[in-house]
């Protein structure tokens, strides 16, 4: 769950969906899949509230490495 | 005597006075080819740059040559960058050019035509080797100006459709001499830095001169080396430079190009509540069967009236009890009579009836004796007959020949 990252997470949960309307499950995995969809949605929508986006600008500095700066913009 | 300096000090001086001069040391200057002289020999050209009133001497060397994309002829209009210095053997000053370019819309089309022709050899459009833009993008690299507006352009849509981007500039002149050189730098340093999902090169709208740095085969190479896929915005709507048809991706301007950058997380978000109401609403579906299905069963007589249950049983049961005495009896009597004829035939052939003839069993512990073979003088048998048993000891043998053996 920690390594998903948030396309891989939609795209499970539009699968659980899926197998959750098809009704192919059993109840016992229906549960199942349908805890594992509530997580995936709640982190989803962690992802999605997030704003802490950054502006940097990339410097290469002499010794070649790199180096992020903030910048108003 | 007066003071007086030598030529070679005046050209020196001069020299120095035009080299101090920031203006003089990089410039783009327009004019008309005159004179113009190409010299295989050493790959240097020489030629003079004029106006209506004006004229200059130019020199372009081997190496600056080399980079000339087009044929060169008197009264072609030109845009040289270059420097100036003083040739001291004639105490002239002239041009050092570094780059030329067609000029006006007639020769610039030209020589963009051609270059395109050229580029398109390399292979640089392929449109078989565009990638795909990656739907979701969490951190995007802009190669642009940091003072352009392109850049504010860029940064107004991204926050506005995905507030958790991040955004790394590689700053980069994006018109003038240098620009080529940094833009293919931007792209390059992103590229070595890894951790950008997409790239989007762009510029605002501007002549067609001042795109010229993303029609250059510096930064055409560039974007087609990129391993992170490149969207391209230059210009207005209407340009298309040739950095546009290397990119993975061609967008008519910057906002466009971070909106193609970009997934919409307003949209997504719509998305991703959509499935959380499906996935609640299929569940309740699938519960409110089973619990119909549950109800169903626990109406049953049975549930309310077990006895009922254990009556159906024991009816059973006693049925069961009925056939089988029934079906006993009748095997009884079946059985019966197949006994009575079975102990007739057996009366028959028993080795009893044949010992009432006087007939007798020879027997060696127990083993019935039928040849003098079997047997040895001295040996003990059982002799049974009909009212008892006898036991022999064996005084002699005598083989007789029988009718039969």
């Amino acid at each position: 769950m920690e390594e998903l990252d948030f396309e891989s997470a939609l795209e499970r949960l539009e699968e659980i969906v899926e197998q959750l309307e098809s009704g192919q499950l059993n109840l016992e995995s229906s549960l199942a899949v349908f805890e594992e969809g509530v997580r995936l949605s709640l982190y989803c929508q962690k992802e999605l509230a997030r704003a802490d986006g950054k502006v940097q600008r990339l410097l290469r500095k002499l010794n070649g490495e790199f180096e992020l700066e903030d910048i108003e913009a | 005597m007066r003071d007086y300096i030598t030529v070679s000090m005046l050209n020196a001086y001069v020299s120095r006075l035009l080299d101090q001069d920031e203006l003089l040391q990089e410039f783009w200057l327009k004019g008309e080819l005159s004179g113009y002289r190409f010299y295989k020999q050493s790959g240097h050209s020489y030629f003079s740059l004029k106006d209506k009133d004006s004229a200059v001497s130019c020199v372009m060397f081997k190496s600056r040559n080399q980079a000339v994309n087009f044929q060169p002829e008197d009264g072609m209009e030109v845009l040289l960058r270059g420097y100036v210095s003083v040739y001291a053997r004639q105490g002239k000053y002239q041009v050092y050019v570094e780059e030329m370019l067609p000029y006006g819309t007639g020769s610039l089309f030209i020589y963009l035509e051609k270059l395109k022709a050229q580029l398109a050899g390399q292979g640089y459009f392929e449109a078989t080797r565009k990638r795909l833009i990656p739907p979701i993008v969490n951190r995007i690299g802009v190669v642009t100006s940091q003072d352009g507006a392109a850049l504010q352009d860029i940064l107004r849509v991204i926050r506005q459709r995905h507030p958790g981007a991040q955004v790394i500039l590689a700053h980069s002149s994006v018109q003038g001499s240098e620009a080529p050189k940094e833009l293919a730098a931007g792209i390059r340093m992103l590229n070595e830095y890894g951790l950008v999902e997409v790239i989007i090169i762009a510029r605002g709208g501007g002549s067609v001169e001042d795109l010229m740095a993303f029609n250059s085969e510096e930064v055409v190479q560039a974007v087609y080396a990129s391993d992170i896929p490149v969207i391209s915005g230059v210009g207005h709507e209407v340009d298309v430079t040739f950095c546009d048809l290397a990119a993975d991706l061609r967008a008519a301007t910057p906002t466009q190009a971070a909106q193609f950058a970009v997934p919409d997380y307003t949209s997504i978000k719509k998305h991703r509540d959509e499935l959380g109401l499906r996935m609640a609403r299929s569940m309740q579906r699938l519960l409110a069967a089973r619990l119909e299905s549950l109800d169903r069963c626990l109406m049953k007589k049975v549930w309310s009236q077990p006895q009922l249950l254990a009556k159906r049983q024991a009816d059973l049961l006693l049925a069961c009890q009925q056939r089988l005495g029934a079906a006993m009896l009748e095997n009884l009597k079946t059985d019966h009579h197949r006994f009575t004829l079975t102990v007739q035939g057996l009366e028959s052939r028993s080795p009893l009836n044949v010992l009432t003839r006087g007939y007798a069993i020879v027997a060696r512990e127990g083993v019935v004796v039928k040849r003098i073979d079997e047997v040895s003088e001295g040996d003990r048998l059982q002799v049974e007959m009909i009212d008892g048993r006898l036991t022999v000891v064996i005084q002699g043998k005598e083989k007789i020949a029988r009718w039969k053996n």
